[in-house]
């Protein structure tokens, strides 16, 4: 079954988000790899949010960057007018993350591609209006913090607590009857309104969930770059990764985009300064390969690898009996 | 009063009339037949009663509450549920999630957590021993089972069941038939069922009600229903009675 | 009111350049039931081998129509025999076809940007910028002729799926694909052949565009849009539905100007589209399979 992980699983989780959280400090990172790491997590938490719509009950969106860039900015803003301590604004650029969310209602009645294409409509339209509204979000030169390097150097653990809440998170909802009726609305909508499970209800309600969880990413985002700028929050490239993430990683998987995100984060990164597009290109041709031969993406090849494992030690064991 | 009240109950589709003008009336603890030829609207009829279709016109009342053109999810928890032609369990779950998907919109008419309801729902179809079975590993006998313990799951007070002893053997169809006058006899359920097992209707149900092409042409027991001229014009054409 | 007019000239030719874009889109959906989301890059790559032809053998653009759409349907065969036939088909492959095209998008753009780099092109003959006077507005020649080849499309589309054999197999496909199968029609090479035509449409209406608007790699998206707009509320098959959809679709981003800043004026083909779906997915014809 999907989202079966051994049992001692949960204990081996706590101990890597405790190493995690000691790592700074024990192992003495470099600088770049301290950022390195803030910036996984937070793409952690992002892909995992997508994933509960993308993946729990099956509305692909292409339009998450507006949740996140709304996040980032709203949480900029009151930085900037001193309105709220950082941590709070962030916690107000989720909430108001969640409550644009809630305005894709009217578009979470159609199904498959045509919600997926309505989702580019909007992110566009968004980016846009965005990147034009410049008493929100600056315009197209976009809004400068103040440098803080002490915040900087916290949101190390401030990302990597959302990232390890948003864990759990995906966990206990894959794991609960609201998981379940999820799958269902995934499977055979009519059929699930059919034994009482609304889908419109549910469907509103991951997807509030999917973007205060985004916003709030967008928040931490803004105060760890302490520079944003329209084009890079609502853009379509930033929808595009956490698409990329998640399926990569194992689409409806409750830990699958965990992986897609630390991969995707590395080899952006890497590439960075070589050929920037190349990551975009790469990810592409792994969809590709991820949709015609493992949808569960990594995570599936690592359950493959895992039986196959089981079965030649079985095979083992059994040949040295004989 | 009945239990479950259709009135004037039309539906249609552009210019083909699915239903046209059905009267019927379900009785509390009753099982009532719905027999008719191919496209006569039985399935329609169900569609529109359980929600998944608006009707046209017309009103279908629950003990004298009105729940024509409400969506489906809500009907089912007002306490009308119906199961699927086609058997459409949900793939990826296994038995005992169909059963507990269902047995969280009981709407307050079953008490207790909704897996340990869902099992003994499963317990009570006899599917207690396939329960962590994924539904495409099973006999379609064994299907039509889930999809009844998904329909029971839900406490239903009208049961719905659209041909589920059709293509069974003969010894599975006597065990569903058996079933279904238990769901009758001790689960409180009242039920409409279409089938076109004619041994199935007539020894199951109390009364039966014929349509034929969008209209209720007979109704009545099934002895008087099967010697009605109209009825045997329906299905044998006219003058083909014997 | 000459402002009207010209107003009214230019919404006549956007919509001839939207309606091309569309017909590729919706033969491949309407056909094979999968919606090709790289129709946007392949629109880009029909445009960057207009531009590539014409900037190094000097090929007139509308000279190389033949050249692009035979390359473009080559590529679009190609796609279907190697990728998109693996997936299931209907429903069931909803969001895989949507990933895997996706994935191809990708691809195409990358490709693009590691040829061409990310500077703008365009195809700028010397006389398609030339204008002619009609009526009181100028009219750009190269608009003109995107006009001339969206009205020569629709005839040669209809030409083909109603007086020939392929186009009687590709209907019959569209409509029914399991009869067709028992009646002895390849149905893999009918899907083949039409994803193949749907691609070289979309290469068609890439060369047309960088003809008149310039290009990156990263464009084809808003293209794509719009030409799902125009899909959708035209109806399936009715290729007049289409051209009144791209009708509307073009007047409304034509107009837009009047009470919009110029740049808002694609996002309201984005509006369009969202209050589209919502509204009316049918389409304003209903929704009809080819035939």
């Amino acid at each position: 079954m999907i989202g079966r992980i051994p049992r001692g699983g949960a204990a081996g989780c706590a101990a890597a988000v405790a190493l995690l959280a000691a790592a700074p400090v024990v192992l003495d990172l470099t600088p770049y790899s301290h950022n390195l790491l803030t910036l996984a997590f937070l793409m952690i938490a992002g892909a995992l949010a997508w994933n509960w719509m993308g993946g729990y009950v099956g509305q692909v969106s292409f339009g998450h960057a507006i949740m996140f860039g709304i996040g980032g900015f709203v949480s900029a803003r009151l930085v900037l007018s001193g309105a709220l301590p950082a941590p709070l604004a962030w916690i107000a650029g989720g909430l108001v993350g969640g409550v644009a969310a809630l305005g894709a209602h009217p578009m979470l009645r159609l199904r498959g591609p045509y919600f997926s294409i309505a989702t580019i409509g909007v992110g566009e339209a968004a980016r846009l209006i965005f990147t034009y509204w410049e008493s929100f979000t600056g315009g197209s030169s976009g809004l400068s913090l103040p440098i803080d390097p002490i915040l900087k150097y916290q949101l190390y653990w401030w990302s990597l607590w959302l990232a390890a809440g948003v864990a759990a998170a995906s966990w206990l909802m894959r794991r609960s009857t609201l998981g379940l009726q999820l799958l269902a609305i995934k499977s055979d909508v009519e059929a699930a309104a059919d034994v009482g499970v609304s889908a419109t209800f549910y469907q509103d309600l991951v997807f509030c969930l999917s973007g205060a969880v985004v916003g709030l990413t967008g928040a931490l985002y803004a105060s760890y770059f302490a520079y944003i700028e329209p084009a890079d929050l609502f853009g379509f490239d930033r929808s595009i990764g956490f698409v990329l993430m998640a399926v990569i990683g194992g689409l409806g998987t409750p830990f699958g985009p965990i992986l897609g995100a630390v991969v995707f984060v590395l080899l952006r990164q890497s590439l960075l300064a070589t050929y920037p597009q190349l990551y975009l290109g790469l990810y592409g041709g792994l969809l590709i390969v991820i949709i015609l031969f493992e949808p569960l993406g990594l995570t599936g090849l690592g359950l493959r690898t895992a039986r196959l494992v089981r079965r030649l030690r079985a095979s083992r064991s059994a040949a040295r009996a004989a | 009063m009945s239990l479950l009240a259709v009135r004037a109950l039309s539906r249609s589709f552009g210019g083909l009339r699915a239903l046209d003008g059905v009267d019927l009336a379900l009785a509390e603890g009753e099982i009532l037949g719905v027999i008719g030829p191919n496209g006569a609207g039985k399935t329609t009829l169900f569609g529109v009663i359980a929600g998944s279709l608006p009707p046209s016109a017309g009103e279908v009342q629950l003990a004298g509450r009105h729940i024509g053109g409400m969506p489906a999810h809500r009907i089912v928890r007002a306490g009308v549920v119906r199961t699927h032609q086609i058997v459409r369990p949900f793939p990826h779950l296994t038995v005992l999630e169909n059963a507990t998907v269902a047995a969280l919109h009981a709407g307050g008419r079953a008490s207790g957590p909704a897996p340990s309801r869902a099992a003994e729902v499963l317990e009570f179809v006899g599917l207690a021993d396939r329960a962590d079975r994924l539904p495409g590993t099973l006999t379609l006998a064994a299907r039509k089972r889930v999809e009844l313990a998904r329909a029971l799951a839900t406490a239903p007070r009208v049961l719905l069941l659209d041909e589920v002893i059709a293509g069974l053997a003969p010894a599975e169809a006597h065990a569903l038939a058996a079933l279904i006058r238990r769901i009758r006899d001790e689960r409180g359920a009242s039920i409409i069922m279409i089938e076109h097992v004619m041994p199935a209707v007539m020894s199951l149900s109390d009364r039966v009600v014929v349509l034929d092409h969008g209209k209720r042409i007979a109704e009545g027991t099934p002895a008087e229903v099967v010697r009605d001229p109209q009825v045997l014009a329906a299905y044998l054409g006219p003058g083909g009675a014997p | 009111m000459a402002r009207f007019i010209d107003l009214v000239f230019r919404a006549i030719l956007l919509a001839g350049l939207y309606a091309t874009m569309a017909y590729g889109l919706g033969l491949i959906y309407g056909v094979l039931r999968v919606v090709n989301l790289a129709h946007g890059g392949i629109l880009m790559a029909g445009a960057y081998l207009g531009w590539i032809l014409f900037d190094t053998w000097h090929i007139d653009p509308y000279l190389s129509i033949p050249i692009v759409l035979a390359a473009s349907f080559l590529f679009g065969a190609a796609l279907y025999r190697v990728l998109v036939v693996h997936l299931p088909r209907g429903a069931a492959g909803g969001p895989a076809s949507l990933l895997l095209l996706f994935g191809v998008w990708l691809v195409l753009r990358n490709a693009a940007y590691w040829l061409f780099t990310g500077d703008d092109r365009t195809i700028r003959t010397a006389y398609s910028t030339r204008a002619i006077l009609v009526a009181g507005s100028y009219l750009e020649v190269s608009r003109l002729a995107v006009l001339a080849i969206a009205v020569l499309v629709p005839i040669v589309l209809h030409v083909l799926l109603r007086r020939t054999y392929l186009g009687m197999a590709i209907r019959a496909v569209a409509q029914n694909p399991d009869s067709c199968a028992v009646v002895g029609i390849d149905v893999g090479r009918i899907y083949t052949i039409t994803f193949g035509l749907g691609t070289a449409l979309a290469g068609l209406a890439g060369l047309l565009w960088a003809t008149i608007f310039s290009f990156n790699p990263s464009s084809g998206g808003s293209e794509l849009l719009k030409s799902f707009v125009v899909v959708v509320l035209g109806g399936l098959g009715s290729t007049f539905g289409v051209a009144i959809a791209a009708l509307i679709v073009a007047a409304a981003e034509v107009f837009a100007i009047l009470v919009l800043p110029s740049y808002l004026t694609s996002a309201v083909g984005f509006v369009l589209l969202v209050l589209v779906l919502v509204l009316r997915p049918g389409g304003l014809f209903g929704q009809r399979v080819l035939g």
